[in-house]
């Protein structure tokens, strides 16, 4: 292989452009995991943030000292002002969704997430650090290019024709580099753990009483089935993490790991981690699959709607 | 079709070589010099702007006891009461969802490494306790736990709990409201 070869091959990924409709997608989806996200911690918003909260700012900052990109250092420490911060930062969501002003309405919310989460720090599951992590990255995309409010009214002053232009896909790239590391960290990790090589483990995670949600049946309790379990979830997330990138095997670990997910929804009591981590599995599918959906739908359901679809998608 | 110009595509292929190996240092668990030097390196910027991350749900090894935290709150008048967080498996299913970060705030409590944070625990709940007429004196945080005994048959009987004393505060007047 040639130096060159390489060069190409890191350009054509990241720079060839492409349908922004996917990470669009990716964007209605996120708006909608971090609106749920708020409407959760509504009830408990001023205790979590609050001065008068379960960790004060001050222990944040002695805990956890040095530059922080953190709106509650610099916002006046009333709890009025905590409950602007969350009505702004739910407006932003809501803005980031409909693809109003997207762009900014991106960078507002991922400042917010990254403020509630050095906030307290304490009380974040993966799904927060996976929202956080792609907020960021979706920043840079060209994600209001499509179903979005910005786009109608590019269309209808005349900046943008009917078609959508491929851009250039580097954010959504690193989005989907985030997604696959999280699965091949989570495997490394796992990897060193003597129950996981035995095959233990599972039966440790299911009899956390804090975790469970739904009765499990008890034939999986089984020694056996409990090894098969824990060794299927290190090959798991080994594909998802690696060969996720070779497009043959793409769509079955995409349709494994959503099974996989929607399994660890029913049994454990994360709320809303799988969402967070399943909204970014559409920017793996191929925007002509998409497409092709899309249109599927378009023609069985929204017929009527023909022209502002075509605006919105095509 | 957007065209980058020479400096913004140099601009932005430094970000993405930067991001990539910065993130990939800080979480894959490789345990050399080369990859801790670079770790230390990055952690400022990672800290700072929110990218730090970290992905070992359940690794090395998923936690092998159940536990929880109580706190017994000893009045000035000297009745005493136990006070604990929400459990989740006392809580329906719904507000299970909405006090989640109780059980991820409760577990981070629990390590010894977190104790600044003690002192605050204490306070919010000699708080949420005391009224003008009994006032709160003391809080005493105490861990319970339990093991999970792995069975041969994959059944489960739940072991006997264990308890120790995290953390004694004095309650001064100006902690309370």
């Amino acid at each position: 292989m040639k130096l060159k070869s390489g060069v190409d091959a890191w350009n054509a990924f990241f720079f060839t452009p492409q349908s922004p409709v996917p990470i669009a997608v990716f964007r209605i989806l996120h708006g909608f995991t971090v609106m749920a996200t708020l409407v959760l911690l509504r009830p408990e918003w001023l205790t979590w943030f609050s001065p008068r909260g379960w960790v004060s700012l001050s222990t944040m900052s002695q805990v956890e000292p040095g530059a922080r990109l953190n709106l509650f250092a610099v916002i006046p420490q009333t709890d009025s002002s905590i409950n602007v911060l969350f009505w702004f930062f739910l407006a932003s969501a809501a803005l980031l969704t409909i693809g109003f002003m997207t762009r900014l309405n991106s960078a507002i919310v991922f400042i917010c997430l990254a403020s509630i989460q050095q906030r307290n720090l304490y009380i974040l599951h993966g799904g927060d650090t996976f929202l956080r992590v792609t907020g960021f990255f979706l920043m840079f995309a060209p994600a209001g290019a499509a179903l979005s409010l910005d786009r109608i009214v590019c269309v209808w002053r005349g900046k943008q024709g009917s078609q959508i232009e491929p851009r250039s896909p580097w954010a959504q790239r690193m989005i989907q580099f985030e997604l696959a590391l999280l699965y091949l960290a989570a495997f490394c990790w796992k990897a060193e753990g003597i129950s996981w090589l035995q095959g233990t483990a599972l039966y440790y995670v299911y009899h956390l009483d804090s975790l469970r949600r739904f009765p499990i049946p008890a034939w999986l309790f089984r020694p056996t089935v409990l090894k098969l379990g824990s060794w299927a979830t290190l090959a798991l997330e080994f594909s998802l993490g690696v060969l996720i990138w070779v497009r043959e095997f793409r769509y079955p670990l995409l349709a494994l790991g959503l099974l996989f997910h929607l399994w660890l929804e029913y049994s454990l009591n994360i709320p809303l981690f799988q969402w967070d981590v399943l909204s970014a599995y559409v920017l793996f599918i191929d925007p002509a699959d998409l497409a092709r959906v899309w249109r599927r739908t378009h023609r069985t359901r929204w017929a009527g709607k023909r022209a502002t679809a075509t605006v919105l998608t095509s | 079709m957007r065209i980058y110009s020479r400096a913004q595509h140099f601009a932005v292929n430094a970000f993405l070589l930067f991001h990539i190996f910065a993130i990939t240092c800080w979480c894959i668990p490789i345990r050399m010099p080369l990859f801790e030097l670079c770790r230390s390196t990055v952690r400022p910027y990672l800290r700072w702007s929110g990218l730090f991350q970290s992905w070992d749900v359940f690794g090395p090894e998923p936690l092998a006891i159940n536990s929880h935290l109580e706190a017994i709150v000893v009045y000035a008048n000297g009745e005493r009461k136990t006070w604990a967080f929400p459990r989740m498996e006392q809580l329906s299913l719904t507000a299970r969802y909405f006090k989640e970060r109780y059980r991820k705030f409760e577990e981070s409590l629990q390590r010894d490494e977190n104790d600044a944070l003690w002192p605050d625990v204490a306070r919010r709940i000699a708080r949420e306790n005391s009224s003008p007429s009994t006032p709160v004196k003391t809080v005493i945080l105490i861990q319970k736990w339990s093991f999970i005994v792995p069975r041969s048959d994959g059944s489960y009987v739940p072991e006997p709990w264990n308890r120790r004393t995290l953390f004694g505060y004095g309650v001064r007047p100006w902690d309370l409201p």
